[in-house]
C-alpha cells in the first residue's frame, strides 16, 4: 500500500497517536487513528514508540514517521500524566534530547550517560569516515597552525594566573 | 577469594619495566571520545581486554619505533573517570599520558586542569600531550588557542576520532615520546618509587611470611 506520511501527532484523552496521510488517491487526506493503550507516567517511551511502530495493523502507515518522532509524542503524553505543562514537557524534551555544553556528564548515572553518548554517537556517525568508504584514508595529517594571532577560546578565566 | 588470587597477573605492571614495553594512559571527562580514539587508531586490529573489577580497558598494539618492536599498552579508562580520579594503578609506571576534551564541551576543557594535577602528583615528568577532539563537529574551534596547553607548555592535537584527522599521528607521536621517555628518562619519582620498592621487599622477609595484602585491613606495622 502506498501511504505517504504527512502529519504525525498524539491525542490526549482517549490517548491516540493520530496520522494524517495520503494513499494512492493524490489529493485526499485521511486519518488513522492508533489507539495507545497500557501506557502510564511510568511508561517507557522508546518502548512505547518501538512497539507502536512495530504494531502489524500499523505497521504499514507508521513506516515514513520516525521512531524519535514517536517516541517525542509519547514524552508529550507522559508529561500529560504527570501533570506537567506543555512548556515543562518540551523543556523537559529538549534537555533529554541534546547535549549542554555546560554540564558535566560525570555526574550522570550509567544509564543517564549512554543516552547521553547515544545523542553524540549520531553526529559521530554522520561524521564517520569507515574503513569501507572507497576514499578512507588511514591516516589523515592536517596541520592546525598555533600562532600569536589566534583569537582566545573563550573558555579560559580572566586571572592570568589560572588558565 | 580464588578467583581474585588469579586477576593480578592480567595486570602485572611489571612488565612495564622490560625495555620493549610501554604504557600509555589516557586521561579525561565522560564521553569526550578516549575509547573512539583508540578504535580509530587500531582499527579492526585491536582486542580490548575489559577489566571490569578495575574499571579499565585495556588495548595492546605493537608498534615499530626506529627499526624497533615496541609492545604498547593503551590504557583507558572505564567509567571511572567519573569520579574525576583514577586509582594510583592506573598512573603507575605510565610513560606518556593521552589527555582528551570535547571541542563541544567547555566543561571537559575545564576539567583539564583537575586531570592534569592529579597526573603530575604521581608521574611529575612523562610527556603528556592535549587533544582537541570532535574538530568535526566544529572546525572553527581548530582557528582557536588554548591557554591550558600554553601554560604547561603541553603539544595540543586537532583531531577527530570520527573523520580521522591527525589520530594516527597523535598515537604514533605518543608512543614516540613514550619510548624517549623510558630510554633517557631518570625520572626523579621512579628512583624514589625503585626505592620504596626495595625496602618493602626487604621489609617483607623480615615480616613473617605475609600471604597477599589484597584487600587486608590490618594496620601498618609501627616501624
Amino acid at each position: 500500500m502506498m501511504c505517504t506520511a504527512k502529519k504525525c501527532g498524539i491525542r490526549f484523552q482517549p490517548p491516540a497517536i493520530i496520522l494524517i496521510y495520503e494513499n494512492e488517491m493524490k489529493g485526499k487526506s485521511r486519518q488513522r487513528i492508533m489507539p495507545v493503550r497500557n501506557f502510564s507516567k511510568f511508561s517507557d517511551c522508546s518502548r512505547a514508540a518501538e512497539q507502536l511502530k512495530n504494531n502489524p495493523r500499523h505497521k504499514s502507515y507508521l513506516e515514513q514517521v520516525s521512531l524519535r518522532q514517536l517516541e517525542k509524542l509519547f514524552s508529550f503524553l507522559r508529561g500529560y500524566l504527570l501533570g506537567q505543562s506543555l512548556a515543562e514537557t518540551m523543556e523537559q524534551i529538549r534537555r533529554e534530547t541534546t547535549i549542554d555544553p555546560e554540564e558535566d556528564l560525570n555526574k550522570l548515572d550509567d544509564k543517564e550517560l549512554a543516552k547521553k553518548k547515544s545523542i553524540m554517537d549520531e553526529l559521530f556517525e554522520k561524521n564517520q569516515k569507515k574503513k569501507d568508504d572507497p576514499n578512507f584514508v588511514y591516516d589523515i595529517e592536517v596541520e592546525f597552525p598555533q600562532d600569536e594571532q589566534l583569537q582566545s577560546c573563550g573558555w579560559d578565566t580572566e586571572s592570568a594566573d589560572e588558565f | 577469594m580464588a578467583e581474585d588470587r588469579a586477576k593480578p597477573c592480567e595486570l602485572d605492571q611489571e612488565k612495564y619495566d622490560a625495555d620493549d614495553n610501554v604504557k600509555i594512559i589516557c586521561l579525561g571527562d565522560s564521553a569526550v571520545g578516549k575509547s573512539k580514539l583508540m578504535e580509530r587508531f587500531l582499527m579492526d586490529g585491536f582486542v580490548p581486554q575489559q577489566l571490569s573489577t578495575y574499571a579499565l580497558t585495556l588495548y595492546k598494539h605493537t608498534a615499530t619505533v626506529d627499526g624497533r618492536t615496541v609492545l604498547v599498552d593503551f590504557w583507558d579508562t572505564a567509567g571511572q573517570e567519573r569520579f574525576q580520579s583514577m586509582h594510583a594503578s592506573y598512573y603507575h609506571k605510565a610513560h606518556a599520558c593521552i589527555m582528551v576534551f570535547d571541542v563541544q564541551r567547555k566543561v571537559t576543557y575545564r576539567n583539564l586542569a583537575t586531570w592534569y594535577t592529579e597526573l603530575r602528583e604521581f608521574r611529575p615528568e612523562i610527556p603528556c600531550i592535549v587533544v582537541a577532539n570532535k574538530i568535526d563537529a566544529d572546525r572553527k574551534m581548530t582557528q582557536k588557542s588554548f591557554n591550558f596547553t600554553k601554560k604547561f607548555s603541553l603539544p595540543l592535537y586537532f583531531v577527530s576520532a570520527a573523520d580521522g584527522t591527525n589520530v594516527v599521528k597523535l598515537f604514533n607521536d605518543a608512543i614516540r615520546l613514550a619510548v624517549s621517555y623510558k630510554q633517557n628518562s631518570r625520572d626523579f619519582m621512579d628512583e624514589v618509587l625503585q626505592e620504596l620498592e626495595n625496602f618493602d621487599l626487604e621489609q617483607k622477609e623480615e615480616d613473617v611470611p605475609a600471604p597477599e595484602q589484597h584487600g587486608s585491613t590490618e594496620s601498618p606495622s609501627s616501624s
